[in-house]
């Protein structure tokens, strides 16, 4: 289809134009901006002139002859748009103009773009969508990389043809499956229960409680995983919620056979109020050792745009004991939210039921958000962090203490 | 890459393009570097040539970016030739042509056509501000003033918020026109400005004062000013708008702070039911209070003094003419403790009423409470600019009401250093806005276009006064 398209182009242009260009007929065509831009090649052409005789608005013509066969293809198509063909046109053009827009996208699709609020908020979900579409792709090719790969080892394996002698059945996978689970369903008698609140959903948009519940299967994998895994309980989940279709997209069959405890009571009712302890970030109160005879309650609740203050409020209704990380009194914070995701969470928690080790446990902290451990008393690091900002910085040396003072606002006041 | 400085052949541009490293990109940073360095139409004109010999088509992204040259150098004629042909070649140009393209003609002679491009994207879409902008400048430097006006209203109601260089654009070039419907189209200008509280710089107020000194038979004259605390103008000796709210917008306003900012979602986020409920009938006992404290924040404001000492010294420096107290803390104020010493405390609760709100509530919900519950002529004392307290409220003009209400009752302590002492930066009686009474105009107006601090109220007036 290419390569016709280009031999018309071709033709045409070789038998049409210079047919056209003899006769003046671009003149009929064309008539005021061609003679306007004659008038003003001629004037340019005295300040720089062109090595030979070239001819600048050749593109021009080929462009329009290109069109002109266009032309006669196009003219049947109904002018009047449908809304949804039109928004699909003016994708197809922000493509073209090298905009982040998905190469394919569905009706789905482009209908949650059309209800986009603002032009940003329209921006913002095809940048994403281009970026999905990205992954996918280098995904697909990464997967046909490692299945060319797989089957070129084969090929070689089949022709050394050695079977090598082993006391086990290769079954690792459901071998380790099987002891997981047997694990998980101890912990269901004999575990520490680990609570999370699904009572967040009127808060979050689609996207965040999409991105909660893939936290959540995280967590549980890796809770699955551990040598002592929590009990896990789901606690407010209301069936047939946004969370629950998440779920059931995320685990599919699975969903029914997990180790856990779903129920749509509220975790009040189910344990001692004094047993439990609701972990924020806001809470007032630093934990000071992981205790295990507490109920932990994390809310499932990812907050883009930081709400603060939504989780104390629900525990102070309820009355109930909160506590944060400590994470100032271990780390020297440098930037980012101080709540973290729900998988980090876990991965704290369950480090620090096993070792009681706050070092070991608060390397699940992200990287980015802090320069290091605290081993020194805060007075000490300031005036080597000042010292170092002195040396590196210089001018930016003042919005490091304010950063600074900002996070360790009780032990060194700046107010 | 160095663009080259005269057109080349294809040989010579094929050269060029097996040197470059990544040659999938080649004609896009060859245009992008043209751009930059603004190198002569003739030689993106070669390079387009080339392409299109080369590949029989030349790619939409690499028309606009030639567009972006031609418009950046003004070539009228080049752009409406673009603009033909990708007319032709596309069925639908996207938001980034299109603003190019009238961007460019607007500045031409070909204007009209910009106005005819910008109803073509009106079809599908809202067309972006600064095509407006382009064609509300291109229309009124041509003495097209209703056309102007037509597209600045439109703008408006399609809550396309136009710059201040239009809105002056708009003063500049209706100035010594005749017309009661332009004038009165440029006094809307003006209560534009004073609905959405933006004060006009400098160069844009001069604007101003020339359009109205130059209505024929008008007889305005301006003159630059600063205006008396008393709130008199010392130009004209009239007196500005007092910055109290009428009674309907003050319960409004009450109202919303209560609903929005002390409850919001949930009233645990900020205090609980129970503590608020004690508050309220805490502050129905004692009412009308004169001036309220944040205690926390006045106590950081000398961070060598201890924070109590601070407050004492703050109440003591308000406690003046037997004016009622009212100071809000929280609990940890009590304890005894390094910063906040018993006796103190003890003292300065016979000057002031206090309540001591829970350690994890916000007192400035309660500051936002009492001083609306006491009435107009009730201060509050804080260095807080209650942003967050007005990002709570819903709607804009609530948010208005509430800075118009703010600069009318914050009263800010500042530290005059050495001797120990404090200087209350006065709430303002009159209001800081643009305002008239037909034959007078009071204009505030920034000093520098950058000055951009919303807190800052500008202190500079024009005063327009018609002569009799």
């Amino acid at each position: 289809m290419q390569s016709a398209n280009v031999l018309l182009r071709k033709i045409v242009r070789s038998s049409v134009l210079p047919f056209a260009a003899q006769n003046g007929m671009k003149n009929d065509w064309f008539p005021l901006s061609r003679t306007l831009s004659l008038s003003l090649c001629l004037k340019q052409d005295k300040s720089c002139e062109p090595s030979e005789k070239l001819d600048l608005d050749e593109w021009k013509k080929v462009m329009r002859s290109g069109f002109q066969e266009e032309v006669g293809e196009t003219v049947s198509e109904p002018k009047e748009l449908s809304s949804l063909a039109a928004a699909r046109e003016t994708l197809e053009m922000w493509r073209l103009a090298g905009r982040a827009v998905p190469e394919n996208i569905s009706e789905e699709q482009l209908k949650t773009f059309m209800e986009c609020p603002s032009k940003s908020a329209k921006k913002k979900y095809l940048k994403y969508l281009h970026l999905k579409e990205l992954y996918k792709k280098s995904n697909k090719r990464k997967m046909d990389e490692k299945r060319e790969g797989r089957l070129e080892a084969q090929d070689q394996a089949s022709k050394t043809d050695g079977t090598k002698k082993s006391s086990f059945v290769c079954l690792w996978s459901r071998t380790m499956d099987i002891a997981y689970n047997w694990r998980a369903a101890q912990s269901m008698i004999f575990g520490q229960p680990l609570v999370f609140d699904m009572s967040y959903e009127k808060e979050m948009s689609v996207r965040e409680v999409t991105n909660t519940v893939r936290q959540i299967v995280m967590s549980e994998s890796c809770n699955r995983r551990s040598v002592d895994p929590f009990h896990i309980h789901f606690c407010n989940f209301k069936d047939d919620s946004l969370y629950h279709r998440e779920f059931v997209k995320n685990y599919r069959g699975a969903w029914d056979k997990l180790l856990i405890t779903v129920t749509d009571q509220c975790y009040t009712e189910i344990f001692p109020k004094e047993k439990l302890v609701y972990l924020t970030a806001d809470s007032p109160k630093v934990m000071k050792a992981f205790d295990h005879d507490k109920i932990y309650i994390v809310g499932s609740m990812v907050d883009k745009s930081i709400k603060t203050g939504v989780s104390l409020a629900r525990a102070k209704r309820l009355g109930l004991e909160t506590a944060a990380l400590p994470l100032e009194k271990y780390l020297l914070w440098s930037t980012g939210a101080k709540n973290l995701t729900l998988d980090q969470m876990m991965h704290i928690l369950l480090t620090l039921k096993d070792t009681a080790d706050w070092k070991k446990a608060l390397e699940f902290v992200p990287k980015r958000k802090y320069c290091g451990f605290v081993d020194k008393p805060v007075k000490e690091l300031k005036r080597t962090l000042d010292l170092i900002n002195t040396l590196k910085l210089g001018k930016r040396r003042e919005e490091e203490e304010k950063r600074f003072a900002k996070n360790y606002p009780r032990k060194y006041k700046l107010k | 890459v160095q663009p080259p400085e005269k057109p080349l052949q294809a040989e010579e541009w094929n050269k060029v393009r097996e040197d470059f490293q990544l040659p999938g990109i080649f004609e896009e940073v060859m245009l992008n570097s043209m751009i930059r360095c603004n190198s002569p139409i003739d030689v993106a004109k070669s390079l387009l040539t080339h392409l299109a010999k080369h590949d029989g088509d030349i790619a939409y992204s690499v028309l606009v970016k030639y567009l972006t040259l031609c418009v950046q150098q003004g070539q009228v004629s080049e752009i409406c030739d673009v603009y033909d042909i990708m007319k032709a070649r596309f069925k639908v140009l996207e938001s980034g042509a299109y603003n190019l393209l009238i961007r460019g003609l607007s500045n031409s002679d070909q204007w009209r056509m910009a106005l005819t491009l910008l109803e073509e994207v009106k079809k599908s879409m809202i067309p972006s501000r600064t095509c407006y902008e382009s064609c509300i400048k291109a229309a009124s430097r041509h003495q097209e003033m209703k056309i102007a006006f037509e597209l600045y209203n439109e703008m408006l109601a399609k809550d396309v918020v136009p710059t201040l260089d239009v809105l002056q654009s708009l003063f500049d070039f209706s100035r010594g026109m005749k017309g009661a419907e332009l004038q009165k189209e440029l006094f809307g200008i003006l209560s534009y400005l004073r609905e959405n509280q933006i004060y006009p710089h400098k160069t844009f107020m001069r604007s101003i004062k020339l359009w109205f000194e130059s209505i024929p038979g008008g007889n305005w004259r301006g003159h630059l000013t600063n205006i008396k605390d008393s709130g008199q103008c010392p130009v004209c000796n009239h007196q500005l708008e007092d910055s109290n709210l009428t009674e309907e917008e003050y319960s409004n306003l009450s109202e919303r702070i209560i609903k929005d900012v002390i409850h919001g979602t949930d009233t645990f986020r900020k205090t609980s039911p129970k503590e608020f409920e004690t508050f309220q009938t805490f502050v129905e006992d004692r009412l009308p209070f004169d001036i309220v404290i944040d205690g926390l924040n006045v106590s950081h404001i000398k961070s060598r003094k201890m924070q109590c000492e601070n407050l004492f010294d703050a109440v003591n420096c308000l406690a003046k003419e037997n004016a009622r107290l009212l100071v809000l803390g929280r609990k940890h104020m009590l304890m005894n403790s390094s910063n906040w010493k018993r006796e103190i405390m003890k003292e300065m609760q016979n000057k002031a009423d206090f309540f001591f709100a829970e350690n994890i509530s916000e007192d400035d919900a309660f500051l936002l409470y009492a001083t609306l519950r006491s009435g107009q002529h009730c201060r509050f004392v804080t260095r807080d600019f209650l942003r967050d307290h007005k990002a709570c409220l819903s709607d804009t003009l609530t948010r208005h009401l509430f800075r118009k209400w703010q600069r009318g009752h914050q009263i800010v302590l500042k530290n005059n250093g050495f001797p120990l002492f404090f200087s209350k930066q006065p709430a303002f009686r009159y209001d800081c806005v643009v305002q008239t009474t037909g034959d007078t105009w009071h204009i505030p107006y920034k000093n520098v276009f950058e000055e951009k601090y919303l807190y800052q109220v500008p202190r500079k007036w024009l005063c327009i006064q018609k002569k009799r």
